[in-house]
């Protein structure tokens, strides 16, 4: 039967891809089912961007262990699947003598996680990895890093797309029920069947649960809003500054990060909510957002702001208690063949890697896996974008390509090419967002203002869009109601 | 007799203006103050007895390089026509080549004026 | 890598390049080089198909596109060189510009560069306008662009945030086509825009303008359902009882443009806090030499016929710079914006030469003297009957009134 699977995952977040693309190493039939018309829709694109280095984890914890792993794993991984990212490492800085202490302890936790190169630094040693920045001491963690999210959940879905993985976009699962050996899924009208099901549904864990009987979980949405720099800022910062935890202060609170791209994010804040699918940003906290931001960086100026989102973290803790609970990764055996995970909240992005063999390993012990022969785990292509390329470089695939010559994007200088790339992903996504995930046009200062008429002339020119076939990201969201005059009469 | 305000629209200036009119026995300007100009005059005497506008748009282009053709009235209309006038912009089609000035539309709706083209387009490749 | 010389290079073939490209050719200069990202030029011209553009320069009241093919006509006529489709990637400060095209890269070396490269439009995200992400919200150029040049139906109910002249223009466009504009909301208590179109694009139409009065919140995650809008104190503040929920399915926003200087600073042009723009010594050189700004990347203008005049100027300059090879003069006598100005240009003057100050009000007053000054001495004033900030206005100085002067000052007196 067509939609019969050995595995089916829901939720094509970076931890539901990441299982995706392992298991498309092994001769199964993988699917992911996913509500929304692309992947890395909900937390995994809104998000920090930071690779932990571990040292925020209790030892002994599922977080602390597949942080330090899964670190360990990414540079090979991104270099395999092209995303950018980068160790560029992190000051937790002490400001007094208490917090001195809490570096101390934070130090040696790092240590009992295994977190490599950890080392306390003193004033001049920390001016000369972040000039001008203040306090009195400062804990180095060098494996801190930076990646783009959203590059990396695509690339790893991209990849189990290539490897044999089937991938249904727009399919809401409705309802789940354990059928002799295996499980039956109904997903936007659809009927899917697989022996093994894995819950990776984030926001929704909780949800997918109770449809299989399962009550034990709850998740607490908890949103976190962020405002985005111009890139004229890039450079201002040369590691990633946090302070150092301090009695009283929940959270890792309001900070400063770079991003691969260049742009420096302000945020996150740290609001429960009720809905899950609330991404809204509030004029209280961009207020305070903006305020912060100007504390932090004195040149920051009014047009450097060019943009706000939020996410939502699947807390388990509820608003009364806050904090964090580990992560809820297990293979029922009330519900044998149902690989559960809950409350993959941070640090998900870093963890995602060894997540995905802690599931394989689960999946295993219920299916035989065989190395698949052809599996090929390597994507083509580059690591960031035409423009951060060398002169020389740049003339050759011109030549080669004359679209490399065409910059459709001018404010991130994303050419013709790149657009048209991310307009035939092998995803088939045809969303506005989409191309923007995948291309960083729209992305920049201008947040498409010259950049997107540009973008529908090529739809419309080159692949026979009509005006009611542009969606900015979901099916009722239409840029256009029609054509303004129609062709014939 | 009525004192009216208006803001004259014949030149970016948009001088505010005052009218003192007649009513009875048929609508008249006595005496318009604040124009700096005698466009501006000739302009409130017209904007209180039948305000006349130009008015711009587009017309569908077939076989054109381009889809559309923008348009303009080449003479002032009055208010109180323009969506009579838009009404049959919106329905005409016409074929590539246009050129700047092209009378596209006679006297639309009968109105005393031509649709002329504002650009070039060119048949398609 | 090919490396390409020309005397003088101009960036961006809007209303201002095409100005500066004919003056500087009618000026005697030969090899001149315009580089332009579209397929045309024109720039945004092209879009503006409303009529209203010339009364000064042409004394007629012509379309934008009509007002562009005038100039390209006489650009072409004068054989001027052109790249089209081509986009400059960077600048230097000793004038050596990368271009890429669908031929390729291409180095120039130019002996004076001409800025005229344009502005872009603030959005929703610089002015962190809360709520969700939903389709139907549009800058109000993009929104043109997609009425005017590309037959696209928008949208059936609309708000527009801002009363800048885009947003009122679309506002009219946008009814004519059929669509219900519910209302502009301005959160100044003027309008941003001028006072004609005010009347021919909002009262003619019946289209209520909202002052103090703005956005607080987009609603609808998937396509936009409405806004919530509230007046605002003499602060800016949010008055919490005038809050309402008005049903839109698209929201224009006409909240200000901000010159494209991403170049300008590439090259180390000194940019002005205020304008955003280059500041300039009255050969309108920025502060790398043998660089020029001029049209609304110097400045946002109110007219195209202010642009093509400045960059007439502008075109002439350059040519001197390039045939004479003129340096600064180092007297230069700094000129400052004080009561009541919100800026001038350019900001400093050598005062050997007749020139014009460009400046703009901070407020909307009634029989006010615009007065230059030399530590308290009068060198230049201009008496205006209506003063706002809409407007942009010019007052000519003589070199013969400033021989001595060491700072001009100007200001309003009413």
């Amino acid at each position: 039967m067509e939609n019969q699977y050995d595995v089916i995952i829901i939720g094509a977040g970076v931890v539901g891809n990441a299982i995706a693309r392992e298991l498309s190493k092994y001769s199964i039939r993988v699917a992911v089912i996913e509500k929304e018309l692309d992947v890395s829709m909900g937390t995994s694109s809104r998000n920090s961007g930071v690779l932990h280095s571990g040292i925020h984890y209790k030892p002994g914890t599922l977080r602390a262990r597949l942080d330090v792993l899964g670190n360990s794993l990414m540079a090979d991984l991104c270099n395999d699947l092209k995303v950018k990212m980068n160790y560029l490492g992190k000051l937790t800085v002490a400001q007094d003598e208490e917090e001195v202490k809490s570096l101390y302890i934070l130090k040696e936790q790092g240590q009992a996680n295994g977190v490599p190169d950890l080392a306390i630094l003193d004033t001049d040693a920390m001016r000369k990895i972040q000039p001008n920045v203040g306090g009195i001491k400062a804990l180095h963690s060098p494996s801190t890093g930076i990646i783009c999210p959203y590059s990396l959940t695509i690339a790893l879905a991209e990849n189990a797309y290539a490897n044999g993985c089937h991938f249904y976009l727009g399919h809401r699962v409705t309802a789940l029920s354990k059928q002799g050996d295996g499980f039956d899924v109904t997903a936007s009208g659809k009927r899917f069947q697989s022996r093994v099901l894995i819950n990776s549904a984030g926001l929704y864990s909780a949800d997918i649960c109770a449809m299989l009987g399962i009550n034990d979980y709850k998740i607490y949405p908890c949103r976190g809003e962020y405002l985005i720099l111009d890139k004229r800022l890039d450079g201002s910062l040369k590691v990633l500054v946090y302070p150092a935890p301090h009695k009283g202060k929940a959270g890792l609170g309001i900070h400063l990060t770079n991003t691969v791209s260049g742009n420096i994010l302000i945020g996150p804040s740290n609001e429960y909510q009720d809905d899950p699918e609330d991404y809204a940003c509030t004029a209280r906290i961009m207020a305070l957002l903006r305020k912060e931001g100007h504390e932090l960086l004195p040149d920051l100026k009014t047009a450097d702001f060019i943009r706000s989102f939020s996410g939502l973290r699947a807390k388990q803790t509820s608003p009364g208690k806050g904090g964090f609970e580990d992560f809820v990764i297990e293979s029922r055996e009330d519900v044998t063949g149902f690989v559960n995970l809950v409350g993959i909240e941070s640090p998900g992005l870093t963890s995602s890697p060894a997540i995905a063999l802690m599931v394989k390993d689960m999946v295993a012990k219920l299916l035989t896996l065989k190395r698949k022969e052809t599996f090929e785990g390597t994507r083509s292509g580059m690591a960031g974008y035409f423009h951060q390329l060398p002169d020389e470089q740049k003339a050759d695939l011109v030549s080669q390509n004359p679209d490399y010559g065409e910059v459709v994007c001018r404010c991130e200088q994303i050419t013709k090419k790149e657009v048209l790339d991310a307009i035939s992903n092998p995803l088939g996504v045809q969303t506005i967002n989409g191309i923007k995930y995948r291309s960083r046009a729209m992305m920049g200062r201008c947040q498409g203002g010259f950049c997107l008429p540009r973008i529908v002339q090529i739809l419309e020119k080159e692949f026979g869009y009509n005006p009611e076939d542009f969606l900015l990201k979901s099916k009722d969201s239409q840029l256009f109601l029609g054509k303004m005059r129609q062709d014939v009469v | 007799m009525l004192k009216k305000e208006l803001v004259c629209i014949v030149c970016p200036n948009g001088c505010q203006v005052e009218a003192l009119i007649e009513e009875t026995p048929a609508l008249k300007v006595l005496e318009v103050s604040g124009c700096t100009c005698d466009k501006g005059i000739a302009w409130v005497e017209q904007e209180i007895v039948n305000p006349m506008r130009t008015i711009a748009s587009s017309i569908v282009v077939e076989q054109g390089d381009f889809e559309l053709v923008s348009v303009r009235t080449d003479t002032a209309i009055p208010l109180g026509k323009i969506f009579e006038v838009m009404d049959i912009i919106q329905h005409k089609r016409v074929k590539a080549p246009v050129t700047i000035g092209d009378r596209l539309i006679e006297n639309p709706a009968g109105v005393p004026c031509h649709i002329i083209a504002t650009r070039n387009v060119g048949v398609q490749p | 890598m090919q490396v390409i010389k020309r005397d003088l290079v101009i960036i961006g073939g809007g209303p201002a390049g095409l100005a500066a490209a004919i003056s500087a050719r009618k000026n005697g200069l030969k090899d001149i080089l315009l580089i332009e990202r579209d397929k045309i030029l024109g720039g945004i011209l092209n879009q503006c198909i409303h009529d209203g553009f010339g009364l000064h320069t042409f004394r007629e009241a012509l379309t934008g596109p009509e007002y562009a093919q005038r100039y390209i006509d006489e650009f072409h006529k004068l054989g001027i060189e052109v790249m089209l489709e081509t986009i400059v990637l960077s600048l230097d400060n000793n004038r050596q510009i990368s271009v890429s095209s669908k031929e390729g890269f291409v180095k120039i070396q130019a002996g004076a560069v001409i800025l005229s490269m344009g502005c872009r439009e603030r959005t929703a995200g610089a002015i962190s306008l809360p709520g969700t992400r939903p389709s139907g919200v549009y800058t109000a150029g993009a929104a043109q662009n997609f009425i005017n040049l590309q037959n696209k139906q928008i949208g059936n109910r609309v708000v527009i945030l801002g009363s800048g002249d885009i947003g009122l223009i679309m506002a009219r466009r946008m009814t004519l086509e059929g669509a219900t504009v519910a209302a502009v909301f301005e959160l100044l208590p003027t309008p941003s825009g001028l006072a004609r179109n005010v009347q021919q694009c909002l009262n003619d139409y019946d289209i209520p303008l909202f002052l103090s009065t703005s956005v607080f919140e987009l609603h609808g995650t998937d396509r936009l359902t409405g806004v919530t809008v509230a007046s605002v104190d003499e602060t800016f503040q949010m008055i919490e009882s005038t809050k309402r929920f008005v049903p839109c399915d698209t929201l224009l926003l006409s909240v200000g443009l901000i010159p494209e200087n991403e170049l300008s600073l590439g090259a180390g042009v000194n940019l002005e806090a205020t304008t955003s723009g280059a500041t300039v010594d009255d050969t309108y050189m920025t502060s790398v030499p043998g660089i020029f700004s001029c049209g609304n990347v110097l400045h946002v203008h109110d007219l195209v016929d202010h642009v093509s005049e400045e960059a007439a100027l502008v075109g002439q300059s350059a040519v001197r710079y390039v045939t004479q090879k003129t340096v600064r003069d180092s007297a230069s006598i700094p000129i400052e914006a004080k009561q009541d100005v919100r800026y001038v240009l350019p900001q400093t003057v050598s005062g050997k030469t007749d020139f014009t100050v460009s400046l703009r009000v901070t407020r909307p007053m009634a029989n006010g003297v615009v007065m230059i000054k030399d530590k308290g001495r009068k060198v230049a004033g201009k008496k205006i009957v209506r003063l706002h900030p809409a407007e942009m206005i010019r007052v000519k100085v003589k070199a013969k009134n400033i021989e001595t002067a060491e700072k001009l000052e100007v200001s309003v007196q009413c």
